[in-house]
């Protein structure tokens, strides 16, 4: 933050709007939703964090990585070692060393210990994978997903292996799930508007003219990478209390490609993106599981077949993507200048996630 | 020495599949730059193209009763299809996009295309037999390998001469090299540019379909989700290889089947779990020695 | 740039809309609500949908026979999509429609969501037919069964009956480490291996069911210096049949010992003339079950569905319901609490396939009465039944 208070002024906007809007989501969801409908919000808020976490790293670097899904892998199993009580864990997760075995820490104290846990993690693998640039960098990411999901899905002694691990207390509720999705944004914000953000995003627009200017390309990348893990392994921390279990393959290439289509859809360059992706698409899944469940008309109940669904969101998505290439933002912020967007120093979207080889 | 041979042909016959995926990522990523994620859907669509749409859990078998010299052209012909269908449906909508909105949207491609199958033919696997004779094993030098291990190899040497014969030698060829090597100026010289794509798209539909044989005749089923393993390593393989040259691709295709098989062969019991953190550690110390991949062109220089 | 505006206001629009759909039917007072949360559609419904047939079939026989407690049994469904998150959302929505028993998908991940809101609402939970130890006590909570028999039980089922019977004394086991059923059927070898005399275990490899080939595991076996009597192979669909047909064309002649996840005739034309190869199954869907009730029970399968049973996963569905129901009669009550002690009090109560015991510390079956399937120039066929001398000990099960 070596120019505040513009910057911040200029921009703090952006994160009260998104916060704001999903306060008021999340009171509406509480007030008149189903407990499943209430799920479904909170499913929406930690989406919300692992998209959010996504683009301060794929945003801010131009990189497109398809590791991240691996931090959250790391939160929710952290956390699951961390709250899980000690009577079960000593029969399933025998491997773990004693004196994690022996401790139970509430949600409050687990989770951010999961978001560090992530964290150091991705500063390790993060100065090696850092060096690398354009699709290189993207298969390496995607070379650190299957080793940690090969890993946790086979380390039976300490992750259980495939199956499923249980007991970690369901204490998520819409409220802190929006409490999560808020520090997400903060965090990324906080990062985007920071001399290591303003720099990396220099270096993502104009590589040569940044690396001129003195910009330590790999050390910012790595600065974006750890914070994004820090905030996706918080993500997987309160995914791990919302379902109450954790299995290996909930953190694989589903989640993946979930989760960076949802970017996209938004706009990768833009936290206003990262947030309207998830929402759009989380309101159309909801929109078209009420069709197939069916509507009433006259008597008669007309649904859509089980799984059009998936179809459906698949075909929107290549819609979206037709017509608003740069997502629904056309990477641009929401702010109260210019209401509802604003052109911040907007760059045309540069070809920087797979660099053109030619 | 039986045994060494055993090995070797079970990597060349795995790394052939993965050099025919690979092959067909690289063919379209050459000319559009467009990492085609259906790819392994297109795989398993031509395989269920041979079954009548059924959720029964017995397969109705169509096509697969066809003789091979039929039933081979119109599988061919069903992967060119869909995947000249993509590009002029889809694809072609994307031609001065981000690489990562193309990405995404062959993704969701994928995504529709699973979903569909699913919703025709269900997740219970359907078993297809073709041409049983391919089971049996043959004796090679004291080491019996199944005779399909033999075909899949020859298969890709063939496709492998084809292909360079093609590119080499005809002026189609000539076009598609001229556009990988770089795009626009081959425009300005007169290479039809949705001709080029489309021609690429035809060729690696067809390469999905020759794996969706392979796949189909060696397992003996088909599964909605048969594809995605091949085109993950073939991805991968095209990028050690060097994204844009085509052999590169072939080289890393074998490479990763090589590796896959011996270290399925050499590591001990309890670490032979862990073969995919093996395979994948050694993509990225390869990728940290070779950014550019192990057989990157010149063209694939940055330019400033 | 309006646009950008309306678009939030028509999401508030559309969430305010969208909860207001949401609100749960009261059931009628002379009924009880049984609800599947289970998968419609992805990938498990291929295996959800037969086996909640069979339920409906004993549901539909209660209700014929004049109910439970002089009530109708009610069903109401909601999709899990195969997707966990939705498993807990399918879950509390047929809670909410008042279900007094859940009935959860196939497998142990995906229906453990649904369970566990079950579990936090005081309702008597079932998974169709999961078959790790988790499905249940250790995994759920005190409220929750299986209506299946343990994979390990077929594990130790087959390598005791191939010692006894075949006169198996090399075994080769052969691990696809994709889930935790095919770890759970090696796990019960394991266990067992030790107990049978002069057994030996030759060999152990491990692969992945989504494996392009396993040439090299085939490599392995044939460079032993004799072919194993028995290769215990614990996997399942979609990977069994490939790596089957490989081991076979790869000229391997051992038996191959299965679980019963590789049950049914639907792929068995994929390798062709098949022969030694043998499947535990809890009822036999070839129509000679020497049980006549069960050839019957797949006449009506047929007549209700319109195709034969795929394999015996399609019974566990109806002996859930059978014993639940058998419970709430004897407890007088649809009550958790009574409904629970009176499971755990059956012991080998009979049902159509095969008996079952529930007891204080197990909600599954640790023992259990197989049929052996032996499957000669591929036809399958019934040539024995076999129930393991010992049970598997929960404390062995529970720590794998």
């Amino acid at each position: 933050m070596s120019r505040p208070p513009s910057v911040i002024r200029q921009t703090i906007v952006t994160p009260i709007i998104l916060i704001v809007v999903l306060l008021a989501m999340a009171a509406l969801s509480y007030q008149f939703g189903s407990r499943a409908f209430n799920r479904t919000a909170i499913e929406m808020f930690i989406n919300i964090m692992v998209v959010v976490g996504l683009y301060a790293f794929v945003g801010n670097s131009g990189l497109l990585s398809f590791g991240h899904i691996s931090f959250m892998c790391l939160g929710a199993y952290m956390t699951a070692w961390l709250t899980i009580p000690p009577v079960m864990k000593s029969i399933t997760l025998k491997g773990l060393p004693a004196w994690l075995l022996h401790t139970q820490l509430p949600m409050w104290v687990a989770t951010p210990i999961s978001g560090v846990f992530a964290a150091l993690f991705a500063l390790i693998v993060g100065r090696i994978i850092m060096r690398l640039s354009g699709i290189a960098a993207s298969i390496a990411t995607f070379g650190l997903l299957g080793v940690v999901n090969n890993v946790y899905s086979n380390w039976d002694s300490v992750t259980g292996g495939q199956g499923s691990i249980v007991g970690i207390p369901p204490t998520m509720n819409v409220w802190i799930g929006w409490l999560g999705a808020a520090v997400a944004i903060v965090t990324a914000y906080l990062y985007s508007i920071s001399r290591s953000g303003l720099a990396l995003r220099a270096a993502r627009d104009e590589e040569v003219a940044a690396r001129a200017s003195g910009v330590d390309i790999v050390r910012e990348r790595l600065v974006a990478f750890v914070v994004s893990a820090f905030i996706i392994g918080l993500a997987g921390a309160f995914y791990a209390h919302f379902l109450s279990i954790v299995n290996p393959g909930s953190f694989y290439l589903r989640t993946t490609f979930i989760t960076l289509s949802m970017l996209v859809v938004g706009g990768m360059y833009s936290l206003s993106g990262a947030v309207a992706g998830v929402v759009a698409i989380s309101v159309l899944i909801e929109l078209f599981r009420d069709l197939e469940k069916g509507v009433s008309v006259g008597g008669l109940t007309v649904g859509l077949p089980n799984g059009a669904q998936e179809i459906a969101i698949g075909i929107i998505t290549i819609v979206i993507l037709i017509y608003l290439p740069s997502g629904l933002t056309r990477n641009r912020e929401f702010s109260w200048r210019n209401w509802p967007l604003q052109r911040r120093r907007l760059v045309p979207p540069v070809q920087t996630a797979l660099k053109e080889t030619n | 020495m039986t045994a060494v041979l055993q090995i070797v042909f079970d990597a060349l016959s795995l790394g052939s599949l993965y050099a025919l995926g690979a092959l067909g990522i690289a063919a379209v990523f050459g000319v559009m730059r467009l990492v085609n994620f259906a790819h392994g859907d297109f795989i398993a669509f031509c395989v269920f193209a041979m079954l009548l749409p059924s959720v029964d859990a017995t397969a109705i078998v169509f096509a697969g009763q066809l003789p091979f010299y039929l039933l081979i052209p119109l599988l061919l012909l069903v992967g060119a299809g869909l995947s000249m269908l993509s590009e002029v449906i889809v694809f072609r909508r994307f031609r001065n996009a981000n690489p990562a909105t193309m990405m995404i949207a062959s993704f969701a491609l994928g995504f529709v295309i699973r979903h569909l199958l699913l919703l025709l033919y269900s997740s219970r696997p359907k078993s297809i037999t073709l041409w049983p004779s391919l089971g049996l094993p043959v004796e090679f030098l004291g080491a019996h390998i199944p005779m399909l291990q033999v075909v899949t190899i020859i298969i890709t040497l063939v496709v492998l001469a084809v292909l360079v014969l093609f590119l080499k030698h005809t002026r189609y060829g000539l076009e598609m090299r001229a556009a990988a090597e770089n795009f626009t100026m081959a425009r300005m010289l007169g290479v039809r540019a949705n001709g080029v794509i489309l021609l690429a798209f035809a060729i690696s539909g067809m390469l999905a379909a020759a794996i969706g044989l392979i796949l189909a005749t060696n397992s003996g089923t088909a599964d909605i989700g048969m594809g995605a393993n091949v085109m993950l390593i073939a991805f991968i393989a095209t990028v050690i290889g060097g994204l844009g040259s085509v052999p590169g691709a072939v080289a890393a295709g074998f490479l990763i089947g090589a590796a896959s098989v011996v270290f399925q062969a050499t590591l001990p019991h309890d670490a032979r779990v862990f073969r995919d953190a093996f395979v994948y550690g050694a993509v990225i110390v390869v990728l940290l020695v070779r950014p550019q991949g192990l057989f990157a062109p010149k063209s694939a220089k940055q330019r400033v | 740039m309006r646009f950008d505006r309306i678009r939030f206001d028509r999401i508030l629009g559309i969430l305010a809309g969208a909860a207001t759909l949401w609100f749960a039917p009261a059931h009628a007072a002379d009924e009880i609500v049984v609800g599947f949360a289970t998968a419609a559609s992805g990938f498990m419904q291929a295996y959800d949908k037969p086996a909640q047939d069979a339920a409906l079939i004993r549901i539909d026989e209660i209700n014929k026979a004049g109910g439970l407690l002089g009530k109708k049994i009610k069903p109401v469904f909601a999709d899990t999509k195969t997707d966990q998150a939705e498993g807990a959302k399918a879950g509390l929505a047929v809670l909410d429609q008042g279900a007094e028993l859940v009935i959860v998908s196939c497998d142990y991940d995906f229906g453990a969501p649904a369970a566990l809101q079950a579990q936090a609402a005081g309702k008597v939970s079932f998974f169709l037919c999961a078959e790790s130890i988790k499905a249940g006590i250790p995994g759920v909570g005190p409220s929750s069964f299986s209506a299946s028999v343990l994979a390990a039980v077929q594990g130790a089922t087959m390598s005791e009956w191939a010692y006894n019977k075949k006169n198996a004394r090399t075994f080769y086991r052969l691990l696809d480490s994709w889930t935790v059923y095919n770890k759970g059927i090696c796990d019960g070898f394991d266990w067992q291996m030790p107990h049978l005399k002069d057994a030996k275990l030759v060999g152990s490899d491990t692969f992945k069911n989504d494996d392009a080939s396993i040439a090299s595991q085939i490599t392995r076996i044939k460079s032993l210096p004799k072919e194993p009597d028995a290769i215990m192979l614990c996997t399942m669909m979609p990977g069994a049949v490939s790596a089957i047909k490989q081991i076979r064309a790869a000229g391997i002649k051992s038996m191959i010992l299965n679980g019963s996840g590789v049950d049914g005739s639907y792929w068995l034309n994929a390798v062709p003339d098949l022969s030694n190869f043998y499947v535990p199954v809890q009822g036999s869907v070839y129509g000679d079950d020497p049980n006549p009730k069960v050839n019957e029970f797949n006449k009506k399968y047929k007549d209700v569905t319109g195709g034969d049973p795929s394999s015996q996963y399609v019974y566990p569905g109806y002996v859930l319901i059978d014993v639940w129901a058998k419970a709430v009669e004897r407890a007088k009550t649809t009550d958790a609490a009574g409904v629970v002690a009176e499971l755990e009090k059956m012991n080998n109560e009979p049902t159509l396939f095969g008996p079952r015991t529930f007891t204080k510390d197990l909600h599954h079956q640790n023992q259990g009465r197989y049929l052996i399937v032996d499957t000669e120039a591929g036809k399958p066929k019934v040539v024995d039944q076999w129930t393991i001398s010992e049970k598997i000990p929960v404390d062995y099960l529970v720590s794998k």
